[in-house]
């Protein structure tokens, strides 16, 4: 009897403990290694699994790639794409896309878990939309799509019970589902109420860490999709051969007007015609009532910001207008944005983040705007011009002062007239 | 506390492993301890039905008060005489609730959400086809834990396969022997690594991976005549790879642990991809649930037609039973148009099928029948199934029906 038994059961035994010593032995088996083109590619993939991941990221910002963190435009690809430009002028640095639809900063703040040695004492980008601070906050299913287990579990065991921690304790444990990892939830809620984690919460959080490292080394890099990289080269053939602002600025106009010639919004013909033209009628005045002004997200945000600040990190802040156009037909309030805008920049500087490119107010320039809300042509032209000097020049060190008040909800719901109370 | 879908992850697995050794242990010594096997029904029924599905968790309590009184009191009934509108009423009664559910589904009220829970559907079939067996005087005696095991089983309780009363009581009331137990152990666990390859691997690339590409492609391309388009084909086929997969993975999953439990629960699928026609198609896919549709509604019915001659010639009499079956497979399934479409379709499918199988007959000497016929055939009837899966998914409805998405600007994710 005991020899069927071990015929049935010792091949799945053997399995299970030869998958157990590979995750958790300290070798990587020539894994380790990431190719110069995967590297490339995954700057500009955009994927949910290189946001999620580690390794890719770690290794290419140890090189030149600097982290440009943002969500949705990033998949705006034309000739005047920051990745597109840097690439065809052989810069100093290239941007290392991080975000997609949907990332905000919740999400932000968990990829810089992965890549705080990256981080440090360096530079980085950080596209930020007044589109992502409405009432309710970062999406459910957008932040439990973008939960990296890994991240968490690496931010939560270096966590030492500061108001950050406990704020992001809090906000991790009410927005991830409860389906997902129960002890690594539980463990959030912990440290949202200030207490230490158990034994047994850090020896399970260890172990699963050790697991999802080895998983990411093993297979963040496979199947990397190489479609965004296609369209950068395709993008490259169309720019000349030096850098010259002035034609270029000529030719984003050009491609501009040659690729918005269906609606009068200046939304390029192929948004348009999927996404707007079928229900133009019904989208008129849509959004007359959206605020920007009380959200959540100003502590998301401050969760970020105060990450960069650990990290000494020298960060350069972009705030993208919307289509002047589309937001006059949908009735988007310019006052409300305007709003969002001086609380940010009001958050922002007193706290010492001062490299701040606001393009809010640009969203009337012809072909500024690619679609709605996001840059394309001259919007990316602009958005270079002031994210170049910043990362090709020298900055004086930074000095940030975190004052922690922007973790209260009454920061998140202030008026802007109240702001100066929090000095 | 943890809480599960059957078979969701690793991590049910390692727990119903765990749960699994004493009875492996007892049943490899001749024994089976049918308290415990109980207590492992109701903590595997507490993980999935539990916790935040709570409320799924009440309803099934009370639909399995409901259904068993009902049972019983039929079976007691019927041992002192046998009414035909007693019998009636009763099978009324026992679908009534997942009547109840699948019709506030449709009109999207609250009903579903206070009645509904996870497989009503699965233990429905197993209640109707006891009170039916109830009747034809096969089933005598009902006994009260074996009932509540039969139907509240906990490895098919979400999705089947649907077992009958007799036959897992026969299982269920014996030990088997240990080089029978032995065999079945052994077929368990290969089904469940069957199913592993399937629904962890093959339905993660096809309906993770692969599909939903497939249909922003063919949503893209939905100004064109009937939304026709490349990407379309493709999702035909992937959706119906991706259906496959899963549920015949799930199925895996639910007999593999069957058999380890002692209890040779039918298999739901025998390479249905090799089906020389629609009608072998239907003896090869979701058997349990086929066979259970051919022996309570489709024999049934025919049966009633021909006593009461209601149709002159015996073929009409089974090609409007076959599509009476098929469309109240169609009308189970959710009332909606392409729910109802696909049972219309697989059911004038089986007439025409029948039609050609009888021409074919009386044409013996003229029509060809070798290797490649063979094969044509099993290609037509795939494809044919194909196209009634891509009615079955719903996407020609978003395809044709949904409105285009408002591109609200904070609304950001795919």
């Amino acid at each position: 009897m005991f020899k069927k038994l071990f015929k049935i059961f010792g091949p799945i035994i053997c399995a299970a403990i030869l998958v157990f010593l590979l995750l958790i032995s300290p070798l990587n088996f020539g894994f380790g290694h990431i190719n110069k083109n995967v590297q490339k590619d995954a700057a500009t993939s955009l994927e949910a699994k290189v946001v999620k991941g580690k390794e890719v990221k770690e290794q290419a910002l140890n090189d030149n790639y600097v982290a440009f963190f943002g969500s949705s435009e990033w998949s705006r690809f034309d000739p005047m794409h920051p990745s597109v430009l840097a690439q065809k002028y052989d810069r100093s640095y290239r941007p290392f896309l991080l975000g997609a639809k949907g990332t905000q900063s919740l999400v932000q703040f968990l990829t810089m878990q992965t890549v705080t040695k990256q981080l440090k004492n360096k530079k980085a980008v950080f596209s930020i939309s007044p589109q992502w601070f409405v009432p309710e906050g970062a999406k459910l299913d957008a932040f439990n799509y973008y939960f990296s287990p890994l991240q968490a579990t690496e931010w939560i065991l270096n966590e030492h019970n500061s108001t950050m921690d406990r704020y992001i304790a809090k906000r991790f444990y009410e927005m991830l589902n409860s389906s997902k990892d129960p002890i690594l939830r539980q463990s959030f809620k912990d440290v949202s109420e200030g207490k230490d984690l158990s034994n047994f919460e850090k020896s399970y959080l260890k172990l699963r860490h050790r697991i999802l490292l080895k998983e990411d080394r093993f297979f963040s890099t496979l199947f990397i999709s190489k479609k965004n990289q296609l369209k950068i080269r395709k993008c490259e053939k169309q720019l000349p051969n030096n850098y010259d602002y002035n034609k270029l600025y000529d030719l984003a106009g050009q491609l501009g007007r040659k690729q918005t010639s269906n609606n009068k919004f200046g939304i390029s013909d192929k948004f348009y015609r999927k996404q707007i033209k079928k229900r133009v009628k019904q989208l008129k005045g849509f959004q007359k009532d959206e605020t920007f002004t009380k959200s959540p997200e100003y502590s998301d945000f401050e969760a970020a910001l105060e990450m960069f600040a650990r990290n000494n990190t020298d960060v350069i802040f972009v705030l993208p207008p919307v289509n002047a156009k589309w937001q006059k037909y949908t009735g988007l309030s310019q006052k409300e944005i305007q709003n969002a805008v001086t609380k940010l920049k009001f958050q922002l500087n007193s706290q010492g983040f001062h490299h701040i490119v606001d393009l809010s107010n640009d969203g009337d320039i012809p072909y500024f705007m690619t679609d709605t809300i996001h840059l394309g042509w001259r919007g990316w032209l602009y958005f270079d011009s002031a994210v170049r000097p910043f990362l090709e020049n020298e900055q004086k060190k930074p000095n940030y002062h975190i004052n922690e008040q922007f973790y209260s909800s009454s920061w998140q719901n202030a008026m802007v007239s109240q702001i100066k109370n929090f000095k | 506390m943890i809480y599960f879908q059957p078979y969701e992850n690793p991590m049910y697995f390692g727990v119903l492993f765990i749960a699994l050794i004493p009875i492996i242990v007892l049943i490899l010594n001749g024994r089976r301890s049918k308290i415990y096997e109980s207590i492992i029904s109701i903590f595997f029924l507490f993980l999935t039905f539990g916790g935040p599905s709570w409320n799924q968790g009440v309803a099934l309590i009370i639909y399995t008060i409901y259904e068993t009184v009902l049972t019983f009191a039929y079976s007691a009934y019927r041992k002192k005489a046998n009414k035909s509108w007693i019998f009636y009423l009763a099978v009324f009664l026992a679908v009534l609730p997942l009547t109840l559910v699948k019709i506030s589904t449709a009109t999207h009220d609250q009903v579903q959400t206070l009645i509904g829970f996870l497989g009503i559907s699965y233990l429905t079939f197993r209640v109707v086809q006891t009170i039916m067996e109830t009747r034809d005087g096969v089933i005598k005696n009902l006994n009260l834990i074996t009932f509540l095991q039969f139907l509240l089983f906990f490895p098919t309780i979400s999705s089947g396969p649907i077992d009958r009363y007799r036959r897992f009581e026969k299982d269920y009331n014996r030990v088997p022997k240990q080089d029978e137990y032995l065999e079945m152990l052994k077929k368990g666990i290969h089904y469940i690594f069957i199913g592993f390859l399937y629904k962890f691997i093959l339905a993660y690339i096809t309906g993770t991976l692969m599909l939903p590409e497939l249909k922003t492609m063919a949503m893209a391309q939905r100004g064109n005549f009937l939304g026709l388009s490349w990407p379309l084909l493709g999702v035909m086929y992937v959706y119906s790879a991706d259906l496959f997969f899963d549920f015949a993975g799930y199925s895996l999953f639910a007999v593999g642990t069957s058999h380890i439990l002692g209890i040779n629960t039918p298999m739901n699928f025998n390479r249905p991809w090799q089906s020389l026609n629609i009608k072998d198609f239907w003896n090869r896919w979701h058997m349990s649930l086929s066979f259970w549709f051919r022996d309570y509604i489709y024999m049934r019915l025919l049966f009633m037609f021909m006593k009461k001659k209601t149709f002159k010639s015996r073929i009409t009499a089974a090609n409007v039973t076959y599509v009476l079956n098929m469309l109240i497979m169609g009308f189970w399934h959710g009332l909606t148009w392409y729910y109802i479409t696909y049972g219309l379709f697989h059911g004038l499918a089986i007439v025409i099928n029948d039609a050609w199988l009888r021409f074919k007959k009386k044409h013996q000497e003229q029509i060809p029948h070798n290797q490649f016929t063979k094969y044509f055939a099993i290609f037509l009837t795939a494809n044919i199934v194909c196209f009634s899966f891509l009615i079955f998914s719903g996407f020609l409805n978003q395809l044709w029906f949904s409105p285009v998405t408002t591109p609200k600007p904070h609304v950001k994710l795919k």
